[in-house]
């Protein structure tokens, strides 16, 4: 391999790595000063990018910070390598989305404090999983008891949701164990049109009211003073609700 | 299988080693590589060395400083935090009486 061909190489790996880094959440500027660093390291060694670092996607899961997408090394519960992926989606996918994971074998432990799926896949016998998810607004008495002759296992809740998962084993047997999974899927936040149409309509009819309202007083400062107070506003009830719910998650 | 045992140690132990070479001040990614394969570790991969400096800094045992350089693309510089150098001390410890333990049973069964 020629010397022009290598820096081609180079540059092109570390330019994939830069998208793949920037795709995982990295602000630009850490990735700019990463793919730098790598830059010179890979001048001073005089290697070639992909036999230093490993595979583009792997390498770049690797260097993003914990929770961006990384599949975590194998945990140490028993003798089993196990895979950990996290990642969020809005209510209109995420069913969707859970079945077509649980069929690539990723296992729902919970949901994190940021909203997360921690899913986790064995990697020694990976297993094919289901979903359900049902609105547990009015509290989830007798829901769980409900469900489980069934084989569903409560696996995590976030504010109005609770998630049950059941292994495909139970109905299809040992048919639902795979042979091969696809990789950690190197994007972790999967929101839908839907949802970034939700929230433009959202902002766009919080900006109208607090024109509106400045026009009307001919004052600047009084329209955002008035999305302000919309916004707290509806932050109180919300605040109120959250509350409720963990006095009486915590309740005996 | 030697040299698969080999690795599982290393991997076990980089994050100490990364931080016991920066005590003497800071250093640069392939720097550090240099000084550990000096030590007796083999060539390092920018693929291994790389997530541990990462997720070093993450844990606030390091920080890292970028400076341009008058030729080339510019370097991260890491240097170890007073956590580091705490974490160095008891996790060096407790590497060491791990290694005690090892040695006395090896000795027992006669290894030497």
């Amino acid at each position: 391999m020629n010397s022009v061909e290598t820096a081609d190489t180079a540059a092109g790996y570390l330019d994939d790595l830069g998208a793949r880094l920037r795709e995982l959440g990295l602000p630009a500027e850490h990735v700019r000063v990463t793919v730098a660093d790598l830059a010179a390291h890979l001048a001073e060694c005089g290697g070639v990018a992909e036999e230093e670092f490993g595979p583009v996607e792997e390498f770049a899961r690797e260097l993003a910070p914990e929770g961006a997408g990384r599949a975590d090394p194998p945990g140490p519960d028993g003798d089993s390598r196990v895979e950990v992926w996290r990642w969020t989606a809005d209510t209109f996918v995420d069913e969707e989305l859970l079945g077509r994971f649980g069929d690539e074998g990723w296992e729902m432990r919970r949901v994190d404090a940021l909203g997360r799926f921690v899913c986790h896949r064995d990697l020694d016998r990976p297993q094919r999983w289901e979903y359900r998810r049902e609105l547990v607004s009015r509290g989830r008495e007798g829901l769980d008891e409900r469900l489980a002759p069934e084989g569903w296992e409560a696996c995590g809740d976030w504010v109005v949701y609770a998630w049950f998962k059941r292994p495909r084993a139970a109905s299809l047997g040992p048919a639902a164990e795979l042979s091969t999974v696809p990789s950690v899927p190197s994007r972790w936040n999967f929101f839908s049109r839907r949802f970034y149409a939700l929230l433009g309509l959202l902002a766009a009819a919080l900006a109208a009211s607090g024109v509106t309202v400045a026009l009307r007083d001919g004052d600047a400062t009084s329209g955002l003073g008035y999305v302000a107070g919309l916004l707290a506003g509806a932050a109180v009830p919300v605040a109120g609700f959250l509350a409720w719910r963990r006095w009486r998650s915590r309740r005996p | 299988m030697t040299a698969d045992r080999r690795a599982s140690w290393f991997k076990g132990v980089l994050d100490l080693l990364v931080l016991a070479s920066l005590t003497d001040g800071e250093s640069y990614g392939y720097d550090i590589a240099k000084q550990l394969g000096a030590a007796g570790f083999g060539q390092i991969k920018g693929g291994t060395l790389y997530p541990v400096l990462n997720r070093l800094e993450e844990a606030g045992l390091v920080v890292a400083e970028f400076r341009a350089t008058a030729k080339g693309p510019g370097r991260r510089y890491y240097s170890l935090t007073a956590a580091g150098r705490e974490v160095l001390a008891e996790q060096g410890e407790l590497w060491l009486a791990f290694d005690g333990s090892v040695r006395a049973v090896l000795a027992k069964a006669g290894v030497r």
